[in-house]
């Protein structure tokens, strides 16, 4: 559980490296951006491998909660890329390392994923269980209820996942 | 494809008042900026070419030069364990005016005065980036994060002061590289000098190349001390004179005059790199030298700048599939055709430019089989390796990851025959230097002229210097409070856990804004130059 946390907070940090880079002064640096995603890539390992059944979520949004948790393990590169992956392919800055070991990527995401940027991560770090479950749906209420700055400890964790996952590939 | 229209849509008025906001930032930098780059045929006076004359000035130097004591016999074999460290000067460099301090009147800040003002707060150009003894060791370049090349000198022996020498002036200060904007890509260019690295002087001149994150430059620093006077075709104010009015003419004599130090940029070698370069190296043949960035290795002539050979290329056909960057190069400082680089996986990779034209087989591969219990989330960016140094004897190279320095036999691959943990204690607080970025920070290092000691920075000001015969070490700071001029350096211990005793500093008492990411050791005494934000500091050895 532990681990689990700690590797939650690493992905947390390391998105908002990411994020951060894109305005830093210089342009991106290929070099730190892949080492962060090499970090990404392992907190993610381990978070998926951990066995902790409470936090798996089962509902509507489990499907993809699941098959997320199933590819886990494995982590080989994405057979199926998102419709997003394409444009960036071409371009000269992408950090490749943490993309190549996305899974397969539910397009529903990204509307989620540009508001939870917009609002500075803030949509990422959720408190109420409650709120993350409607952002599971592809709405953007979620983001607007969140508080900056909480550490979820509960069950929208796992979810949490893809959207990252989206989020390093969009970048 | 409709994804990609909408995170465009939405991002586009944030990302374009970024442009804008960048855009103004330059305009208002270059308006401020109180000198120019030296460009042209005429020797333009800049405020900032120290003129010397018979009276040096000692600017820069303050109060922390007097002498006092004996002299101290220089050599090189005494290593870090015999002789101790004394502090020769600690040296400003001049302020940059900036954004940051625009309260202050901009026509009173004259530069000269900046020499001896004793600034509490460093503007971020004012930090040092790179620092060079060239290969006689009398000059020594500093680089920093506003692109300016400041050269010091080191003070000539004197006969009635004899103490002094050992002490470096500024000899000149030039802007090297200024902000620009690639509007392509939509990226700030950074002006920031990574790497300066001396030519072997070859006539009177010296040249130095200086490279910012795109653009390699070749410097010639050289010295006039004689005027031309005597022309009768302009009048007093210079103006051209009516060819009626001139009945003779007049053959201009050279006229002594105060010594001016210029620096003139003799070649520009540019649009060669599409990612940041992080090494140059200059070629023992003295005709080539390459550049590296993070996926490529480009090789020049000094005398051909719009054309580069490209020698190592490790950029994967699918960028997804990056695995490792080049992070450091070097060429061998005696056959021409071998030079090794370094990479973010803890690699190294020495290659014969004989082999084929694109080196991307290496000739040998340096690799040392990762440690399982060490493994953690950090195991990867702290085995990237941040500096490669070939010894002076080329036969060993050493190596910089971010807890060890590694020195390395050409002819053993498999691991390396030692290695040294410079801050060790710091394993245990990888996520939080994680968090705070100090991860990424890239400490260089140095083997001194005999290839005895080696020598690298840390955090708090601290630096490192290992003996490699003696097994010795010993931990160094840096720092205004602890250094009176002359006054030896007293080793630091860091208190790993356990009971904390006098003198020794606790591991979560270091500064961690107070790295030591760049210092140079003299090619045949024992004279160093630390670099600690925007102080240099030189020490010297003192055998007792």
């Amino acid at each position: 559980m532990e681990f689990k946390l700690e590797a939650h907070r690493i992905v947390s940090i390391s998105l908002g490296k990411i994020y951060n880079s894109r305005v830093q002064r210089g342009g991106i640096k290929l070099h730190k951006n892949l080492l962060v995603s090499l970090v990404l890539r392992s907190a993610r390992q381990v978070y998926l491998s951990d066995p902790c059944p409470s936090l798996y979520l089962a509902g509507p949004a489990g499907s993809r909660g699941a098959a997320g948790v199933g590819g886990g393990p494995a982590g080989g590169p994405a057979p199926g890329s998102s419709p997003l992956k394409k444009p960036r392919r071409n371009s000269e800055e992408q950090p490749g390392g943490a993309a190549a070991a996305e899974e397969e990527m539910e397009t529903g995401n990204v509307a989620n994923l540009i508001s939870i940027f917009g609002s500075s991560f803030s949509g990422l770090l959720r408190k109420s269980p409650g709120g993350g479950r409607e952002e599971a749906e592809g709405e953007e209420s979620g983001p607007e209820a969140a508080e900056p700055g909480q550490i979820c400890c509960d069950k929208p964790v796992l979810r949490d996942i893809n959207p990252w996952s989206t989020a390093i590939v969009a970048f | 494809m409709e994804q990609s229209y909408v995170v465009a849509e939405k991002f586009w008025p944030l990302l374009r008042v970024l442009f804008l906001a960048q855009e103004a930032s330059i305009k208002l930098r270059k308006h401020f900026f109180p000198f120019s780059p030296l460009w042209g045929f005429e020797p333009q006076a800049s405020p900032l070419d120290s003129i010397k004359g018979p009276h040096t000035s000692t600017q820069g130097l303050g109060p922390w030069c007097s002498p006092t004591g004996s002299p101290a016999p220089l050599s090189c074999e005494t290593g870090c364990g015999e002789g101790s460290w004394i502090l020769v000067c600690r040296l400003l460099v001049p302020t940059q005016v900036s954004l940051l301090s625009m309260e202050e009147d901009i026509d009173t800040r004259k530069i000269n005065n900046s020499f001896l003002r004793d600034h509490s707060y460093a503007t971020e150009a004012d930090i040092i980036s790179t620092v060079e003894f060239n290969h006689t060791g009398e000059l020594l370049a500093t680089g920093d994060k506003g692109g300016r090349v400041v050269i010091f000198q080191r003070e000539q022996e004197s006969k009635n002061q004899v103490h002094r020498r050992g002490e470096y002036n500024v000899y000149s200060t030039f802007q090297s590289h200024e902000p620009e904007f690639d509007y392509l890509k939509s990226l700030e260019i950074e002006e920031k000098i990574n790497k300066i690295r001396w030519l072997p002087q070859q006539n009177a001149a010296y040249f130095l190349l200086s490279t910012n994150d795109k653009t390699v430059k070749l410097w010639k620093v050289s010295e006039r001390d004689k005027r031309p006077e005597g022309y009768n075709l302009k009048d007093e104010e210079g103006r051209l004179r009516d060819p009626a009015t001139i009945t003779t003419l007049r053959v201009p004599v050279l006229r002594p005059m105060d010594l001016m130090v210029e620096a003139t940029p003799r070649r520009v070698f540019a649009n060669a790199h599409t990612y940041h370069i992080n090494s140059i190296s200059v070629n023992s043949d003295y005709e080539t030298y390459m550049s590296a960035d993070d996926l490529r290795i480009n090789l020049w002539n000094f005398e051909i700048t719009n054309q580069s050979f490209n020698i190592v290329d490790i950029k994967p056909a699918n960028m997804e599939e990056l695995t490792e960057v080049i992070t450091a190069a070097e060429f061998h400082p005696h056959h021409c055709n071998s030079f090794v680089y370094s990479s973010s996986k803890g690699t190294i990779r020495l290659c014969d430019m004989r082999a084929s034209a694109l080196c991307d087989r290496h000739s040998k591969f340096f690799e040392e089989p990762e440690d399982p219990s060490n493994r953690s989330f950090f195991s990867e960016i702290i085995s990237s390796i941040s500096d490669v140094k070939f010894s002076h004897s080329g036969r060993y190279i050493m190596t910089r990851d971010y807890l060890t320095v590694k020195v390395w036999d050409l002819n053993m691959e498999n691991r390396p025959i030692e290695t040294y943990q410079v801050h060790d204690y710091l394993r245990s607080k990888l996520c939080s230097l994680y968090e705070n970025d100090c991860i990424f920070d890239k400490f260089e290092c140095v083997w001194n002229g005999s290839d005895s000691v080696i020598m690298t920075g840390s955090y708090n000001n601290f630096f490192r210097m290992f003996d490699r015969n003696t097994k010795r070490d010993v931990t160094l700071e840096a720092s205004r409070e602890n250094s009176k001029p002359r006054a030896i350096l007293k080793p630091r211990k860091v208190c790993v856990g356990g009971k904390r005793r006098k003198d020794e500093i606790s591991v979560d008492s270091l500064d961690f804004s107070k790295k030591i990411l760049h210092t140079a050791w003299h090619p045949s005494e024992n004279i160093i130059a630390v670099a600690a934000t925007n102080n240099l500091y030189i020490f010297q050895d003192k055998v007792n």
